[in-house]
């Protein structure tokens, strides 16, 4: 056996010792980790999920507003065009001209069938 | 209710499910690395202390890194050794007057033993190596305990060290014989003559 070799063994029992007495974390360490673990653990529950896929509050008010505009838009054009066709009935006539056999806008107003039964 | 993971479970496996709010699989992967990690790191570093604050931070940036574990990138143990050897590397080099252990320097805990050759025990070869590991420089110390303290493989080592496996070779060939010359001349008094 060469010098080399049984230095190399000689070291090798060295290691050795050394892997059975490896330095071990003590049970208040352990804890602590454990705690750090306990407290860190993402939260995936059902609520977190809830909230996940919940728009941000932002983007549900811009949504509250767009559908408000609209809804109110619709209804004002159809309100106006009530009005304009009650209140001015001959601008409706002039703008879009009925063809002869077409019925008068005058037919729908209240009250026109019993002005008919009068004349 | 008995646990649904083995001691063959994946560490990655593990770790995806702490993701998914499993602390008891975060539990048992503190019981796989925690105590390397640490034998690791108060080998190097030679400080209980401070061995806790490393492998504690190892540990936190673990949990942080859980929800984007990608399953296959890496082994988790890896990974961990990887961070902690930064860790590691880092402590060293912020220590301002760090306590050059010399040659000389171990010749009393030798002598020490020397006087008790006939109760030599495995106690006082792992103190004695621990001495002489203590006179390496940071990265032949680190290699030569990931190698033959840790068992990890050079391909191990390189990804841990962020080095080539040649390099790793290099290290441990250096550090070996720089054990060797720690201990030259002291087998008798250690006990391990042929």
């Amino acid at each position: 056996m060469t010098i080399k070799q049984s230095e190399d063994q000689a070291l090798d029992v060295l290691f050795e010792a050394a892997k059975n007495k490896s330095p071990t974390p003590s049970d208040a360490f352990l804890a602590r980790l454990a705690n750090d673990a306990d407290t860190m653990v993402p939260d995936v529950g059902p609520g977190a999920l809830a909230r996940q896929s919940a728009p941000p509050e932002k983007t549900r008010v811009f949504a509250s507003l767009k559908t408000l505009f609209t809804a109110s838009g619709l209804s004002g054009a159809a309100a106006l065009g009530v009005w304009i066709g009650l209140v001015m009935p001959d601008i409706v006539t002039t703008l879009s001209p009925l063809p002869s056999d077409a019925v008068a806008l005058s037919a729908f107003l209240p009250g026109a069938d019993l002005s008919s039964l009068s004349e | 209710m008995a646990s649904q993971y083995t001691q063959d479970t994946p560490e990655a496996a593990l770790l995806v499910a702490y993701a998914n709010g499993d602390v008891s699989a975060g539990r048992l992967l503190i019981n796989r690395l925690a105590p390397r990690l640490f034998a690791y790191a108060s080998r190097v570093l030679g400080n209980t202390a401070e061995a806790e604050d490393a492998v504690q931070d190892v540990m936190v940036k673990l949990w942080q890194t859980a929800p984007d574990w990608q399953q296959g990138q890496a082994q988790v143990s890896t990974w961990a050794y990887r961070v902690m050897v930064n860790q590691c590397t880092d402590r060293l080099r912020r220590r301002n007057t760090r306590a050059q252990v010399t040659i000389d320097s171990i010749a009393e805990p030798i002598a020490t033993l020397a006087s008790a050759v006939e109760t030599m025990t495995q106690t006082d070869r792992a103190d004695a190596l621990q001495a002489a590991l203590g006179t390496l420089p940071d990265r032949q110390r680190q290699a030569v305990v990931l190698r033959h303290l840790e068992g990890l493989s050079n391909p191990e080592i390189a990804q841990a060290m962020d080095i080539g496996v040649e390099a790793v070779e290099s290290l441990t060939a250096r550090g070996k014989r720089a054990l060797r010359a720690a201990l030259q001349g002291r087998k008798e008094e250690l006990g391990y003559d042929d």
